[in-house]
């Protein structure tokens, strides 16, 4: 059943690990720091605000997480947890508003608990082919402005003098694009 | 081309990119439009996804924040107002909890299983402060008036040696609006005045483990490294929830963007002038 872990086995390894005392939160933060991790960078695309909605997850799981339930639930609980912290760092940061379902984001699936540690990641896999979709579907300008700024991480300046264009309407211009690719990511969640 | 709006919203939108496209956070009032939130979103998923390196933890923060979660997980054990425990608990427990042979468990961690779990079963896991607190509330009282430490303590040998009262500070040490710093071999903290209930606090930051200073122009326990304020109940003071309910903290010119859990409380008792502090055993 290649990398899934056996869901009983599983299960039966975490629970005489909280048994066996001290070393349980140990091992659930090393079955699911990275993932945890990666999924919440997927999602607020940089390390600090990552790195602290993390830390966020695991403190709260110190503090109220019964570490003798089993290892799906312990999945479940902690993706939850972080999909929360995501969603309240969208409300309290940005004070916007944040739509339940998580509709463009890449997604993961909490019950998918044997795979956390998977070599590759692969929230960020799905999300780069997500993102390559979604660029080949924006009018060529719209793409190649992204692509300057996003994939080769150019600044505005380097971006519009690529461009042949000012400053100026490489902002408009960016604006307009990802305001186009965010409605092409809803239409695709919608369809 | 582009009419005046638009003009202003991608500036807007360009002063959140630019930090979170270099790496960054990016600042809070530097926030697109709220009617561009979906872009923001969507800016911030684009960024993550054709930059996968950054997608992958740094090595040290893993580490430092398994330290805190340890300290942490140490912290909840030591302030636990632990139910009666006696012979016969543990020993079911033992009978359900079958141990591999030859790996005897660390000293002390059968007994913090244990707490562990009946603290989560009370319902008091929501925050050790909060169980804390409870007690915290009515520190200053003559100890030993049939007081609950008194039948635990000395009961059974389970519990015996797990904390012990640490001798702080005199009263006198802690006039209202004042604090006192200390250490114990398990514990940081300070022992505050807040209007003339003594209680103690962690002394640690819950964010990155800083350790926090006493402002008493501002009742605060102030973090050096990224500005968090706690107030002297242990609560984040100039969290953006609070300004946003509460108007503006005025001990900080901006409010601090992340939620953080309130301090540990661990339970604080004065006795002949003398203020003591629950703590674990080394």
């Amino acid at each position: 059943m290649g990398r899934q872990h056996d869901p009983n086995r599983s299960a039966a390894v975490v629970t005489a690990e909280a048994r066996s005392g001290g070393a349980t939160f140990e091992a659930i933060y090393d079955r699911h720091a990275v993932g945890i991790y990666r999924f919440i960078y997927a999602r607020v695309g940089n390390r600090p605000d990552a790195e602290d909605l993390t830390a966020q997850v695991f403190m709260r799981a110190v503090e109220q997480l019964d570490t003798a339930r089993d290892a799906g639930q312990i999945a479940a609980w902690l993706y939850r947890v972080a999909q929360n912290a995501i969603a309240d760092y969208w409300r309290a940061f940005y004070r916007i508003p944040m739509v339940a379902a998580d509709d463009w984001a890449p997604r993961w699936d909490p019950a998918d608990t044997g795979s956390q540690q998977a070599p590759a990641s692969p929230d960020g896999d799905h999300a780069t082919r997500r993102v390559e979709a979604l660029l080949r579907r924006l009018p060529d300008h719209y793409r190649r402005v992204l692509e300057l700024r996003f994939l080769q991480r150019l600044s505005v300046a380097e971006t519009a003098s690529r461009m042949g264009i000012s400053p100026g309407n490489a902002k408009v211009l960016q604006y307009r694009a990802l305001r186009k690719a965010a409605l092409l990511a809803e239409g695709a969640a919608d369809g | 081309m582009a009419e005046r709006h638009e003009l202003d919203a991608a500036e807007r939108l360009e002063r959140y990119l630019d930090p979170l496209i270099a790496g960054g956070r990016p600042a809070p009032e530097d926030t697109p439009d709220p009617a561009d939130a979906d872009v923001a979103r969507l800016a911030a998923e684009l960024s993550a996804a054709t930059d996968p390196s950054r997608g992958e933890p740094d090595d040290a923060f893993l580490e430092q924040l398994r330290r805190r979660m340890r300290q942490a997980d140490e912290g909840i054990a030591a302030v636990v107002v632990p139910p009666p425990i006696r012979a016969e608990a543990a020993a079911r427990h033992e009978a359900t909890a079958p141990q591999t042979p030859g790996a005897p468990s660390p000293a002390g961690s059968r007994r913090w299983s244990i707490s562990r779990r009946q603290l989560l079963q009370a319902g008091l896991g929501a925050a050790a402060g909060l169980a804390a607190g409870a007690l915290g509330a009515s520190a200053i009282r003559p100890p030993d008036a049939s007081d609950e430490t008194g039948g635990w303590e000395s009961e059974g040998g389970l519990v015996a040696g797990e904390g012990f009262w640490a001798e702080i500070a005199t009263v006198e040490q802690v006039p209202p609006g004042s604090a006192v710093r200390f250490e114990t071999a398990a514990f940081s903290g300070f022992v505050v005045n807040d209007g003339g209930e003594i209680r103690a606090l962690s002394s640690v930051c819950p964010h990155m483990g800083c350790t926090l200073h006493f402002r008493p122009d501002w009742h605060d326990l102030r973090c050096p490294c990224h500005g968090a304020s706690f107030d002297l109940e242990g609560r984040l003071a100039n969290g953006r929830r609070r300004w946003r309910e509460r108007g503006e903290y005025p001990g900080d010119a901006r409010a601090y963007p992340v939620e953080l859990p309130p301090l540990v409380r661990p339970r604080t008792r004065v006795e002949d002038g003398r203020v003591y502090v629950w703590t674990a055993q080394a």
